[in-house]
């Protein structure tokens, strides 16, 4: 019952009734009853004896403390009740920092610095695992790739929609597609293209063996290619006169490689609906495919100057004044373009609202 | 007993100390007033019984009751005063309703901060939905998973609820009873409900007394009072007055006692809850009873968490809000915030432990009623009972030995021959230690066999002296030598008494005469040898009391007829200056004055009883425990747990058991809680580095309701680490289930190195598949940009939306995977808290099913076809699953080590700051 008495009177910090519990008899005897812990802590005092005298020494200073911190509380407890809320602030500031000991500050210090080097030794594990997993992996080509397979499209203009909804007559509503073919044509413009890559022989790939961490040569892909749609005769790219330029491009794959002598070809035509919404449409290059020359990719580091082919498509008559869905979709062994979840790959729906 | 729970028509009840004979109709008028006197009431009936009717004379009490001696009451009138009393049965305690409860069970502790996620799940997906013409449907989903959740969590812990007090309904219903009345001249039998005041009632032998009856003829009679005042001496009734006070005097008999023979006739005074047992009932259902030990512990924990939770959520809702993000985007990362802290399964885990316990305690006949209690026993300091002799008489026998560093096993089977042919070669008879050690056995033993057993195997000799020693004793016996022959040689120079401090207090509460109790108490050992009491010091010192100073004498008798004039202040004085203490001839109402005493003073009371009278005090204790044969249906009501062999060693296994899941819950939640850190930082990091997400909120789901669930059940399993029975009785202000310490390991240490593991398994699989880490950093804007088609990555690859979130779920998969791996070896360490695994070994078959169910689990969620679509979680390769291993191996190796230097400097820094 002394026990509970003595215990009963709430500790004027969390430290002090930890001391209480584990400087005193109770965790002691915890330990003493456990003789095995017994002759274990006689060996520790006969090995460094100047370490138990340190410790003892703390012991009688905390018990020191505890009682001052009871004896305060013995006066506290004259207070009236209602302020749980004040004597609860008084746990937390002494916890915080106990002026007469400055003990709970000291005990916080070396926590924190013993987390310090806890946290530091993590991150040398963890930086030694990173080192390891890049010591694992070619920087010149992916460990796997198959899950950037089947290759996805994406057309441009691109203006975070899929859908072009423009006036003819208001090139306000239009030009912003002008503006984002041309920059991204920039580095298709011919002169570019014939300065740094080079011409290579269609039809076949362009394979260059060697070793890795080669530098690669691109193929030519000349934004005159594009003839009509490349914004070189009519720099508005058909916009104004009703008849949009969308460039397709297929999704850049390390070491993808399309059928031989079948290359992927593009196909486009209304989604849902009258199939007959689109009279026309002329493509770019002709052949609506994208050459075999221009695979395999190398990847980044070594295929610097890699420009990637495009298929530009012209609807050259479309209904005006009504949404048309379009599905464009690759076409080609190797190809999917019917995943439910993805309607990016091998394929691209968009619709086009051309009011006149 | 009365139809105890019968579910008649409730009328309100008088609750006046004294019954009275007439009641005025105004009935109405006195339920305004009722709720208002609620209070008081209580306090009332906590007062003694008082009563004046057996005082009267057969005339005065005729006129008083106007009823005749011979005839009865008229079949008419008797009618009257039914519809005007009521039914003479005990009022059903208030319950609260079955939907009250439920509600309750569903808005309390997680429960609320989970309701909030998934509030703010349908939020979002509101917005969206009006925002967006194709909304994704994921936070419907969560918000549908969450609520689900929480409804099952809250089934789950009301049907636990429900289940117990359906097997008490079922003894309540047990007792129907006939009456035999005298009404106009005509025996009849009728329900006892029906029997009203101022009846003239027959009993005989074997019948239960219908009511209060003052008795007006007896042949012989006795009845049974043992259900109200304990003494199972069956008393002599007669129509004499003997005492004046009503429960000592022959002339009254008392509604539910029983008649042991003869017959006998009475007017009845008092019916229902007026009754002196119906007033104890009232009193009893009246108590409120705190919350138990485990509840606060568990309050305080969930405090904790939501603290935490909450200090997360809303300080990174402010930051992604001042990071730039819409409300929208900072709402769906304060719902993950809050899913990741909420460790959703623990509550039934913590259920499903203690429900594993309570099924243990119950095949050793210890029948649990309220889940709860099946912790409290283990924190009980002081127990209250009046069948100690029991509690102390369990038998014990040495079964191992320790000497020269080594554990030998004895024999511990009671058929042991007496020689000792069989247990010399268990051990190493000829070291110089054990002969020291069978000495001191022996001699320092004041346990002595009792004469005249030579021919009787040793171990089943009587022994004088306490079981520990009687164990000693038998041991040397067996294994050494004759006792007698060494301590003939050896004869007894001094004797420093032995004195086991780590034990719980018991106090003994009975009814018994002052001098029967202080001869039990000193019999069974609650008065030790040695200590007196202050009368005794005052015999032997030939001085009056008053000259003793009380405080000197550490034991102490208190009788019942003092406690009543007793203050709360003097009470509190006796329960702190003596640790050995006598209630004797201790009514009910004193009985549980001494339990709230105790209770004021901080103390976790354990109350054991069976009889009626027990009843409040059982229902006050923080643990009541009532007999499971001899114990009564209102006691067993009353209580939190049922003895059902009535044998009170059981009380000990309870109190071990008690402990041990104290002792492995806190390994269970800090096994829970660790996992927490994995789960919140992906989405710390999500927000602040704007990195893919590594974790989402459905996978953190299938971890926290998955695959934590069973290795963290699985501990509930565990053996003790030490003796727990040599423990102090945890102190409940200090000993919290989870403290600083246990947060600071499973959040700051292990917590930190499984987040590690996630994290690297995530830049793993990610900088395999193409992007390197640091082309991660600010990466999240595009990568959540549905339209943006062709992210590219380090090695310039062009990614779909689509394609890039299969990967971004495969992280999440493997991350899920990683910590598992992790879990494994924090389930290892959190096996001890103390021991190494090695000394404790794997012998907890649970667990280790536990590990390889969450690892299947873990790869059926993986690689179960359809599961891409049911739970966006993707195949792994195989190398995924070893990137965690080093960290597994980390934490194992940091904990041992941790563990090793614990047991190394017991007290010392590291255990202060570490040891949870």
């Amino acid at each position: 019952m002394r026990r509970q008495l003595r215990s009963r009177r709430a500790p004027a910090s969390p430290y002090a009734y930890r001391y209480r519990l584990d400087d005193q008899d109770e965790v002691n005897q915890n330990y003493l009853a456990d003789e095995e812990e017994e002759a274990e802590e006689e060996a520790r005092v006969m090995v460094v004896p100047d370490l138990e005298e340190e410790e003892e020494e703390e012991e009688e200073e905390e018990e020191e403390e505890i009682e001052e911190e009871e004896k305060e509380e013995e006066k506290g407890q004259g207070q009236p009740a209602g302020n749980a809320w004040w004597q609860r602030w008084q746990i937390v500031s002494e916890y915080l920092w106990d002026p007469e000991k400055r003990m709970s500050l000291a005990r916080t210090g070396l926590i924190l610095v013993i987390y310090f080097f806890f946290y530091a030794s993590l991150a040398a594990v963890i930086t030694l695992c990173m080192y390891t997993l890049f010591l694992t992996i070619s920087p010149y080509m992916p460990t796997f790739t198959e899950r950037v397979k089947p290759p996805g499209v994406m057309i441009r203009p691109f203006a975070h929609s899929l859908n072009f909804n423009f006036n003819v007559s208001e090139p306000d509503t239009w030009q912003h597609y002008v503006i984002s073919l041309n920059g991204f044509l920039q580095g298709y413009n011919d002169s570019l293209q014939e300065e740094m890559n080079v011409d290579c022989p269609p039809g076949q790939y362009f394979i260059q063996d060697g070793d890795e961490d080669e530098d690669k040569k691109a193929c030519q892909f000349k934004r005159s290619f594009l003839k009509n749609c490349s914004g070189l005769e009519d720099p508005t790219f058909g916009y104004s006169t009703g008849q949009p330029c969308i460039l397709l491009k297929m999704n850049r794959i390390v070491g993808f490689r399309p059928e031989l002598g079948d290359p992927v070809k593009v196909s486009c035509k209304v989604q849902r609906g009258d199939e007959n919404d689109i009279r026309s449409i002329n493509y770019y290059p002709e052949s609506a495919s994208f050459d075999l020359r221009y695979y395999p990719y190398y990847g980044k580091l070594t295929h610097v100057n890699y420009t990637s082919p495009l298929v530009a498509m012209h609807f050259t008559d479309v209904v005006k004044n009504q949404a048309v869905p379009v599905q464009c979709q690759l076409k080609g062994k190797g190809i999917i373009n019917d995943v439910i979840n993805d309607r990016f790959v091998g394929r691209v729906i968009f619709t086009l609202n051309i009011e006149t | 007993m009365g139809r105890w729970g019968t579910r008649g028509t409730v009328t309100p009840h008088e609750q006046n100390p004294s019954p009275r004979p007439r009641r005025e109709s105004n009935t109405g008028k006195r339920r305004k007033t009722k709720r208002k006197k609620k209070k008081t009431d209580l306090e009332e009936l906590k007062k003694e019984v008082v009563l004046e009717d057996h005082k009267l004379t057969l005339e005065e009490l005729s006129a008083k009751y106007s009823v005749d001696l011979t005839m009865g009451l008229s079949p008419r009138r008797a009618q009257e005063i039914l519809r005007q009393d009521g039914p003479n049965t005990l009022t059903p305690p208030p319950t609260t309703s079955k939907w009250f409860k439920f509600c309750k069970q569903l808005f309390s502790g997680f429960s609320i901060l989970l309701w909030v996620g998934a509030i703010l799940c349908f939020v979002a997906y509101g917005i969206q939905f009006h925002q967006k013409e194709e909304p994704t449907k994921d936070n419907l989903y969560l918000g549908i998973v969450l609520a689900a959740v929480v409804i099952i969590t809250g089934c789950f812990s009301y049907y636990q609820e429900a289940k117990s007090s359906k097997i008490m309904e079922s003894f309540r219903n047990m007792v129907p009873q006939q009456a035999l009345v005298i009404r106009g001249g005509e025996k009849i039998q009728i329900n006892v409900e029906n029997v009203v005041v101022g009846d003239l009632v027959e009993v005989k032998g074997g019948d239960r007394i219908p009511a209060d009856l003052r008795l007006i003829s007896s042949q012989g009679c006795k009845v049974d009072n043992s259900s109200l005042t304990g003494e199972s001496e069956p008393q002599t009734r007669s129509p004499e007055f003997t005492h004046e006070n009503p429960l000592e005097t022959h002339n009254i008999c008392f509604f539910s006692t029983s008649c042991v023979e003869g017959t006998a006739q009475g007017i009845v005074i008092a019916t229902g809850d007026s009754t002196v047992m119906g007033r104890i009932a009232s009193l009893t259902s009246g108590l409120v009873v705190g919350k138990t030990p485990i509840a606060v512990e568990i309050e305080h924990f969930i405090h904790l968490i939501t603290a935490v939770a909450i200090f997360f959520g809303v300080s990174f809702f402010g930051l992604s809000l001042i990071l730039g993000y819409g409300w929208l985007e900072s709402v769906i990362f304060l719902i993950g915030i809050i899913v990741a802290n909420v460790p959703e399964g623990l509550l039934a885990t913590v259920t499903v432990c203690l429900t594993l316990t309570a099924k243990r305690m119950a095949q050793k006949n210890c029948l649990v009623k309220n889940l709860e209690a099946v912790e409290t026993l283990g924190s009980t300091s002081t127990i209250c009972s009046d069948k100690t002799g029991t509690l102390t008489q369990n038998r014990m026998t040495v079964a191992h030995i320790w000497f020269d560093k080594t554990i030998y096993k004895a024999d511990t089977s009671e058929e042991q021959t007496g020689d000792s042919s069989g247990m010399g070669k268990t051990f190493a008879k000829g070291s110089a230690t054990w002969f020291i050690l069978a000495r001191i056995a022996g001699l320092c033993n004041r346990a002595d066999f009792k004469a005249h057993q030579e021919t009787l195997p040793i171990a089943k000799r009587a022994t004088t002296g306490d079981a520990s020693e009687s164990a000693l004793l038998k041991f040397i016996e067996q294994t050494y030598s004759s006792v007698k022959e060494m301590r003939e040689k050896n004869p007894k120079v001094a004797e420093i008494p032995f004195n086991s401090t780590n034990k719980y207090q018991v106090i003994m509460v009975t009814g018994d005469h002052p001098i029967t109790a202080k001869a039990i108490a000193k019999g069974v050992g609650i008065i030790s040898e040695g200590n007196e009491t202050a009368e005794d010091m005052a015999a032997q010192l030939q001085v009056p009391i008053s000259q003793i100073n009380t405080r000197e004498a550490k034991a102490c008798v208190v009788h019942g007829s003092d406690l009543k004039d007793m203050t709360a202040e003097q009470l509190d004085e006796i329960l702190k200056n003596h640790t050995e203490i006598v209630f004797a001839r201790t009514s009910p109402q004193q009985k549980l004055i001494i339990v709230e005493g105790c209770q004021r003073l901080g103390a976790i009371v354990a109350v054991t009883g069976d009889g009626v009278n027990d009843s409040p005090a059982l229902k006050k204790a923080d643990i009541g425990i009532a007999m499971g044969i001899t114990g009564s249906d209102v006691s067993k009501q009353a209580a939190n747990m049922i003895l059902l062999d009535d044998n009170f060693a059981s009380i000990v296994t309870g109190v071990e058991e008690g402990r041990l899941i104290f002792d492995n819950l806190k390994k269970s939640i800090a096994y829970t809680l660790t996992s927490n850190i994995p789960e919140i930082t992906p989405f710390l990091l999500f927000i602040i580095a704007n990195i893919p997400l590594p974790l989402g909120t459905i996978t953190i789901l299938c971890i926290d309701l998955g695959t934590d669930m069973v290795p963290a059940i699985s501990l509930a399993y565990e053996s003790a680490e030490s003796d727990i029975m040599k423990r102090a009785p945890r102190n409940p202000r200090s000993d919290n289930l989870v403290n600083h310490r246990l947060i600071g390991m499973a959040y700051g240490q292990i917590g930190m190195i499984q987040a590690l593991a996630g994290f690297f398994t995530y830049f793993v699989i990610l900088a395999e598949n193409g992007f390197k880490p640091s082309d991660l950093l600010g990466i999240r804007l595009n990568w959540e940009d549905r339209f943006f088609n062709d992210l590219e990555d380090s090695y310039g690859q062009q990614w779909t939306y689509e394609q890039r979130k299969v990967l971004e779920f495969t992280c999440h998969t493997a991350f899920f995977v990683s910590i598992v791996i992790a879990q494994w070896a924090d389930l290892i360490i959190c096996k001890t808290r103390h021991n190494s695994v090695f000394q404790q070994g794997m012998k907890n078959k649970i667990l280790i099913f536990g590990i390889m169910e969450e690892t299947f689990l873990a790869a059926f969620l993986s690689y179960t076809p359809g599961m891409d679509t049911a739970l966006r979680m993707y195949p792994l390769k195989l190398s995924w699953w070893f990137c965690a291993t080093p960290y597994s191996i980390l934490i194992f190796v940091y904990d041992e080590i941790r563990k090793l230097i614990i047991r190394r400097h017991p007290g010392g820094w590291l255990e202060r700051e570490t040891y949870y």
